[in-house]
């Protein structure tokens, strides 16, 4: 079996993750989100909470100092980390499934990368919030705000194209167009054709 | 007073695009310095002397640039390239040992010595973080023990981070013992004439009588964390060997007999008139010769943003000199203790802390040496009491945060790396207590051995 990444990125509220979880399951692959932190840290034997607390976190310029391509953002060296556990799992041959993690950035060598970027309409993405979250209108306005901007930050931060910007990403939807699993049905043949398709290069290559 | 005006904005905007971070720090300090040449010097002040002076490019043709045959060397003003000559020669020394596997050897060395017991290697690589940048710039010494003590952690499977930062502090200590431990302090030497053995038997005393509180505060501190695993049973079998930190046994060898002349050339450095710049240019010579056909390579690991820096740094910094700002700075610390010593020193002590606490000490202590320099000639006092001073605070006081000096960012960005987050509030609430101890106990020396 040829290695396949799917790279799910997505705006807060957009069911992303929800999709990412089912694309999962239907491939029977493994999902990388959060818990690649818990993995880095089992490795090294160190406690995970606090790398949780500068997971997907944007880099502050005050208070921060570099020396020699060293520096004291904490959040950088978080995300470093990740990006190296993708790379050793993407260039072990592993087949996975990630969310986030600017992946679609990290791992565009790989030629089994597809990546997925999922957007919403904002009163989809409102009304998602309010239910998963309890929260008022406000304050799920407020939290989409605060989750996308951060989200934005940390992936301009290590990545050249813009987040949510089509041409970094090979396919852009729209979850509220469709329900869950239409969406889901869609990626999947996406995924299948996309799969068809690297399977046949692979194999011309080698002929 | 257009000069003037036009010297302190580009001084400011320089600071505060250094503190941004947001671009590289040679970068900012190179344009800063080509605005002052052309605006303070060229539109403010219409002398193309001052800046002739300020590149002083011809100082390095002198003899008295290589070497001052007994005599003191001239106070020098504008880029100070005894400064950037002497650490672009020591960049090489350290690269070259580096390459072929010293620190990580001593490391690993002391580590065996003590038998691998946390709270003996925890003590030991204090004062040896200490003893190495009394040398070798804190940059190397910690990147080096930090990743030394994150390895060991995991295999005797202690917190590495109370040692780390132990270590850092301890670098920072150990730099301010001597001329060349921390760039300030080679600035301040070559820019007021003093030698090695100035600092060692000044700020070195000072450094040495601090250390002991140092290592007893963080003991301490610390001896419960670095207690916890101590009925583990650990098999040494598992652990490197020193000896296979050696890249190169000839190289190895030859690294040691130079850094041990470096040391030997540094301590007589008063008394054989040779001045730092041909004590680092003859230590590179010798170790480009030494590592042969790796010799491109340890010149491309130079460092030379930060030289570039630091040419930077001394046009902005001459920008002051020279428009009278820095005359007046040192005015207003005169009004303001009231031309008491006691006070003066007490300022110079924790201003210059205070300050290296979240500004670069580099720039800092480049302002301040002419500063002091006005203050001993106007107020009739000491200049070496006052740099004594300066290079104290300015070394201590970057222990304090995070992002105070170069020794700090290395550790944390290095714990980092392998999954050990420390915080600003966890850094401080160790290391603030440590620097306060070692600035009272400055003070008091301080005014107990010149007052």
């Amino acid at each position: 079996m040829e290695q396949f990444i799917i790279s799910i990125s997505r705006e807060f509220g957009s069911l992303g993750h929800e999709i990412a979880e089912q694309i999962a399951r239907h491939y029977n692959l493994t999902l990388y989100d959060r818990n690649i932190l818990n993995e880095v840290a089992n490795s090294r034997n160190v406690d995970v909470a606090p790398l949780h607390e500068y997971d997907e976190e944007r880099i502050s310029r005050i208070f921060h100092r570099t020396i020699r391509g060293m520096s004291t953002h904490i959040s950088d060296h978080v995300a470093q980390l990740q990006f190296d556990f993708l790379k050793e799992k993407a260039e072990s041959g592993e087949s996975f499934v990630v969310v986030g993690r600017c992946s679609e950035c990290i791992l565009k060598e790989y030629k089994g990368l597809i990546s997925i970027f999922i957007r919403g309409d904002k009163e989809n993405k409102i009304r998602q919030v309010m239910e998963a979250h309890h929260l008022t209108r406000s304050e799920a306005i407020y939290m989409i705000r605060k989750k996308d901007w951060r989200r934005k930050e940390y992936h301009n931060t290590h990545c050249d194209y813009k987040w949510g910007d089509s041409r970094n990403y090979d396919l852009t939807i729209n979850s509220s167009r469709l329900s869950l699993d239409e969406c889901v049905q869609l990626l999947i043949d996406y995924i299948d054709r996309r799969y068809k398709k690297i399977y046949e290069d692979v194999k011309n290559k080698m002929e | 007073m257009l000069a003037q005006i036009l010297a302190i904005t580009i001084f400011l905007v320089m600071f505060i695009l250094v503190i941004i971070d947001k671009w590289e720090r040679y970068i900012i300090t190179l344009i800063c310095a080509a605005i002052t040449l052309i605006s303070v010097f060229g539109i403010g002040l219409h002398s193309f002397q001052a800046i002739i002076d300020t590149l002083n490019v011809t100082s390095i043709f002198e003899l008295q640039f290589w070497y001052s045959a007994g005599e003191s060397s001239e106070i020098t003003s504008g880029i100070n390239w005894s400064t950037i000559i002497f650490i672009a020669g020591m960049m090489i020394m350290v690269e070259g040992m580096a390459h072929v596997g010293f620190f990580r050897w001593l490391c690993m060395r002391i580590a065996r010595l003590v038998k691998y017991k946390v709270v003996p290697i925890f003590i030991t690589f204090m004062i040896l973080s200490s003893f190495l940048a009394m040398f070798i710039d804190s940059i190397t010494v910690i990147l080096f023990l930090a990743a030394v003590t994150i390895e060991l952690s995991q295999l005797l499977k202690f917190n590495p981070i109370p040692m780390i930062l132990a270590e850092v502090f301890c670098a920072n200590l150990g730099g301010s013992a001597t001329m060349c431990g921390d760039p300030p302090n080679i600035i301040i030497g070559t820019s007021l004439g003093y030698s090695f053995t100035d600092f060692v038997t000044n700020t070195g005393l000072i450094a040495g009588i601090c250390l002991i509180f140092v290592v007893l505060y963080f003991y301490l501190v610390f001896r419960k964390e670095l207690s916890k695993n101590k009925e583990q049973q650990i098999d040494l079998s598992d652990l490197p060997s020193p000896e296979s930190a050696i890249k190169s046994k000839s190289g190895f060898a030859i690294s040691t007999c130079i850094f041990l002349l470096a040391i030997v050339l540094l301590v007589t450095h008063a008394m054989t008139g040779l001045s730092v710049a041909f004590i680092g240019t003859f230590i590179a010579i010798l170790t480009l010769i030494a590592a042969g056909k790796s010799a491109l390579m340890l010149l491309k690991k130079v460092d030379y943003k930060t030289l570039l820096f630091f040419v930077g740094l001394f046009v902005v910094v001459g920008g002051l000199e020279r428009t009278g700002i820095l005359t007046l700075m040192s005015n207003m610390i005169g009004k303001i203790s009231g031309g008491n010593f006691y006070v003066m020193l007490a300022i110079i002590i924790w201003i210059s802390a205070i300050a290296s606490a979240f500004i670069d000490n580099i720039p800092f202590a480049a302002t301040m040496i002419p500063v002091i320099n006005n203050l001993a000639a106007t107020q009739g006092i000491s200049l070496s009491v006052l740099a004594w001073a300066l290079a104290m605070g300015t070394d201590i006081g970057g222990s304090a945060t995070p992002i105070g000096a170069s020794a700090n960012v290395v550790g944390i960005a290095t714990a980092a790396k392998n999954g050990h987050i420390i915080k600003w509030g966890r850094y401080c609430k160790v290391m603030v207590p440590a620097t306060m101890i070692v600035l009272v106990l400055t003070t008091i020396l301080v005014y107990i051995r010149y007052l």
